[in-house]
């Protein structure tokens, strides 16, 4: 077996197989699962009931109105940062880039934690301040806009980093010639950067849109005290009133996620058919446009955004955790460290919390590795048909929202194993294999660029001097991939590490994450609790980060997703 | 490179440690907020070394879901549950998911505070009251005082739907006949807002968002110690009670360290615990935490417990028909 190889091919019979086995494991069956749950509640006629409830369609409503406000204010804030940043000469644009894109790597729970905690009359911030809001005012995030603000602010990395993508290579040559035709600017801007940028644009505004529709953390934390639900909201708290008909009712509830995720990602693909943006030229832009004067007015404006967007929620969050009891202003008299070390010291879930999180992005990061350095191997050589579509379905889990995916992993695996009769449901297990799935996609791509870049000369040669397929992994491509490996190591575990939607409805005794934990600190009132914990979090993300910044010298370009 | 990869391998060993080290020997279901569910286990655990205890908090809707779909799935993983009321151990005990055991214990408590079968024990009196931020303008005296104009818009109330406290509360209050279910609609048409348990509602009053609000005894009281600017009150009509009783489930694999976790909650150690955080114990001769009034000025408004639970359902679905997600 694993001496035949096809011919011209070199790679052994078996990788192709078991790549697809895993694809079916990981994306085609947990969807295919879902997809029957969903078909059998609607013909056992149990989800009429469920289809004409009112609040279900409020809930759809919501959760596009929502998305596509928040997907508005992150195209605003994400197309700033990237023009001031990627096209013109502003001081320190590395380090305000790096802040920028922090907040996507932040969990959104914590995201919205903070900011609860600096605005409204609940503020320790604004208490602090002495400009807290009289008694009785209602805390104005706990609103429809208040969803859409966070979803913008998580989100505009995402248009940020697509549409930087796009700047980096729009020819330098044509915004030349204009200039030197005499044109002005904000002529060059309108007539040839504007319209060729739209495709970054685009693309980011509708990973911001599908990113908004699947989004837990943000409408829990402050939809749900305002009686305010989103469809994953819903899905969660139909989850937390179980009855015999739930496993039925969330199946059906996840493909009307899944149908808006898809007509979101349809309207992109529309909206850029039929145009061609191909550009040729010495591309990289960089710094195409000096500023001037006008720096001193687009420099502290960027820094106030980030202020309000970064330093502020993480202020009022470590406030929040400093004070004594909620409600209580926070001056040196009344700090305490006492909601930290209740966390450190204290509670046995901090500890449950951080070393499940932990294992579980350990192996997802490390499992997933090895599964992508065979899958990018066969995907990248066969490059046929097939090869694409399984390529597609590795895709399709992480362009999901993530509820969706923990439904699918329910489902599959509620029942006992047939064969082994061993329950995966309720252990750690599901977890690790739903986030297998999840983040698959996440894993890949560093993997697959750095495959692709790979010169097929060396392995030829080593080929031909007689290395067996395992030898010329080990000793050439490994070692060839290892900083895209490594990237790709650390992007999976931050993303994973931080993760609340797939856990919140898989976690049982002894199996909490992190993000699952937060949530359930501020759900019982402790909010003191859930801060202090948050800043930790954000703490350690902040670590990966510059860890990832510091490696990303030495990578092929493109592998940490806020460099370029 | 070489050393991060080790670096890396080292965190994941030293992760899949600590995550096998995920075999309890008991675990614990309960909607005790996170200090004080960690306090109880740390306390069991100091009176019994040797015993792992893995403890899960959620409402206790929410908790009973868990089990719920757990059951359904065939991997029950709870062993003993201490939620908010004993109607629902009630209903489970009716459906023969819990577990007899006669603790020797008993005998230091009321008899209407345990099943006669053993399948229950009630471990502390929780009332449900009113709560007003010091800054409010009314100072309420009776529940009536929550409907009034002042209060427009300005109450927060936990939800039946989250919580097992609000739910009995909301029977009980509808039992009262100057109050009953109309009382619960002009709360709604006043603006009350009703979502989340208890805790949401404490965040609510004590940050100033909301003034007034409906809420569990122990929470405020504790909160105002420690310098919120809260106030508790036993409303002149009477207050609701739960009393968090404790209960084995039938499956589980652990049947005596979960007896003896049932006992130690029970035992005047345990119950001394529960007084230290602030909660009202249930045996007999035990003293009131500091912070309520003598024991005989709290004036705990009747309940029929198996009206409440052949009523269970209607009851909730009334309380949703007034109090509809937007």
């Amino acid at each position: 077996m694993y001496r035949y190889v096809r011919r011209g091919n070199s790679q052994p019979a078996w990788l192709f197989p078991f790549v697809v086995a895993v694809v079916l494991l990981l994306s085609v069956l947990p969807l295919a699962r879902l997809a029957l749950a969903g078909i059998e509640a609607l013909l056992r006629g149990g989800a009429y009931e469920l289809i004409t409830d009112p609040s279900l369609w409020r809930s759809a409503w919501y959760t596009i109105e929502t998305a596509a406000l928040g997907t508005i204010v992150s195209v605003l804030l994400g197309c700033l940062f990237a023009f001031l940043l990627t096209l013109t000469d502003l001081p320190g644009r590395g380090l305000l880039g790096f802040l920028f894109v922090l907040p996507m790597m932040i969990p959104p729970q914590v995201t919205a934690l903070a900011w609860v905690q600096m605005s409204g009359p609940s503020s320790p911030l604004l208490k602090a301040l002495h400009i807290a809001p009289p008694l009785g005012s209602p805390q104005p995030l706990y609103s429809i806009g208040g969803i859409a603000l966070l979803y913008g602010v998580q989100h505009a990395p995402l248009v940020y980093l697509a549409l930087r993508a796009g700047l980096m290579a729009l020819p330098r040559d044509g915004v030349e010639a204009a200039r030197l035709s005499g044109a002005s600017g904000l002529r060059v801007f309108r007539d040839i950067i504007l319209p060729l940028s739209l495709p970054g644009v685009i693309a980011g505004a509708a990973i911001a849109f599908v990113s908004s529709i699947g989004n837990f953390g943000i409408p829990a934390i402050l939809g749900i005290p305002a009686s305010i639900y989103t469809l994953s909201t819903l899905i969660f708290t139909k989850f937390s009133s179980f009855g015999p008909r739930t496993f039925g009712d969330i199946a059906v509830l996840s493909t009307m996620i899944a149908v808006i995720a898809v007509a979101g990602l349809a309207v992109q693909g529309r909206a850029l058919k039929g145009r061609d943006y191909r550009v040729i030229g010495i591309s990289g832009a960089a710094a195409a446009f000096s500023l001037g004067r006008w720096r001193y007015l687009a420099l502290p404006a960027l820094h106030a955004i980030l202020f309000v967007m970064l330093v502020a929620p993480f202020l009022a969050l470590v406030a929040g955790a400093l004070v004594p009891a909620y409600g209580v202003p926070l001056t040196v008299k009344t700090a305490s460290l006492n909601a930290f070390t209740e966390i450190l010291f204290r509670q046995s879930i901090t500890r449950t919390a951080f070393s499940n999180s932990l294992f579980l992005a350990c192996t997802t990061a490390l499992g997933l590795l090895l599964v992508t350095v065979l899958a990018a191997y066969a995907l990248t050589r066969r490059r046929d048909m097939l090869s694409r579509i399984v390529g597609g379905m590795i895709e399709i889990p992480y362009s999901l929202p993530g509820i969706i995916i923990a439904v699918c992993f329910i489902l599959v695996f509620a029942a006992p194993l047939p064969i082994l009769n061993v329950t995966l449901y309720g252990t750690i297990w599901i977890i690790l294999l739903a986030y297998f799935s999840a983040y698959f996609a996440v894993s890949l791509k560093p993997v697959m660029s750095a495959f692709l870049q790979l010169d097929p000369a060396l392995e030829e040669a080593a080929r031909l001097s007689g290395a067996g397929f395992f030898r010329r992994l080990t000793d050439i491509i490994v070692p060839l991939i290892a900083p895209a490996a490594g990237a790709s190591v650390i992007l999976v575990f931050l993303i994973a590490c931080n993760e609340l939607t797939v856990s919140a409805l898989l976690w049982s005794a002894g199996t909490q994450t992190l993000g699952v934990v937060i949530y359930n600190l501020d759900d019982g009132g402790s909010a003191d609790l859930a801060s202090a914990m948050s800043v930790i979090v954000i703490a350690m993300v902040v670590i990966m980060m510059v860890l990832l910044e510091i490696m990303a010298k030495r990578l092929p370009k493109g592998v940490v997703p806020w460099r370029s | 490179m070489k050393t991060f990869v080790s670096a890396f391998a080292g965190l994941l060993a030293v992760a899949l440690f600590s995550g096998s080290a995920n075999a309890a020997d008991l675990v614990l279901y309960t909607s005790q907020p996170n200090a004080d569910a960690q306090a109880t286990v740390d306390g069991f655990m100091a009176a019994n070394p040797g015993i792992k205890v893995d403890w899960v908090r959620d409402g206790t809707p929410q908790i009973i879901a868990k089990l719920q779909a757990e059951m359904q799935a065939g991997a029950p993983v709870a062993d003993v549950l201490l939620i908010a009321d004993m109607v629902t151990l009630e209903r489970l005990k009716e459906a023969g998911k819990l577990l007899a055991y006669k603790s020797p214990e008993a005998a230091n408590y009321d008899p209407s505070l345990y099943d006669a079968g053993g399948c229950y024990y009630s471990t502390k009196v929780i009332t449900t009251g009113i709560v007003y931020n010091t800054a409010a303008a009314m100072k309420p005296a009776s529940w009536q005082d929550l409907v009034k104009p002042e209060a427009k818009g300005l109450v927060a109330m936990p939800s039946p739907l989250a919580s097992g406290a609000a739910l009995i509360h909301a029977q009980t209050l509808a039992g009262v006949s100057s109050l009953g279910w109309d009382y619960y609609k002009n709360l709604a048409d006043n603006g009350a807002i009703a979502s989340g348990g208890n805790g949401a509602v404490l965040k609510a009053v004590a940050s100033g968002e909301k003034a007034y609000g409906m809420i569990v005894d122990y929470m405020p009281i504790r909160e105002k110690a420690k310098g919120a600017p809260l106030e508790f009150v036993f409303p002149k009509e009477g207050v609701s009670a739960v009393t968090e009783p404790v209960g084995i489930l039938a499956g589980t694999q652990h049947a005596d360290a979960a007896k003896k976790f049932v006992d130690y909650v029970l035992s005047e150690k345990g119950q001394e615990g529960f007084l230290k955080l602030g909660y009202i114990p249930a045996r007999n001769g035990t003293p009131l935490p500091e912070g309520f009034p003598a024991r005989d000025s709290i004036k705990v408004l009747p309940l029929n417990a198996a009206d409440a639970l052949k009523n269970t359902d209607q009851a909730l679905k009334t309380f949703s028909t007034y109090f509809k997600s937007k």
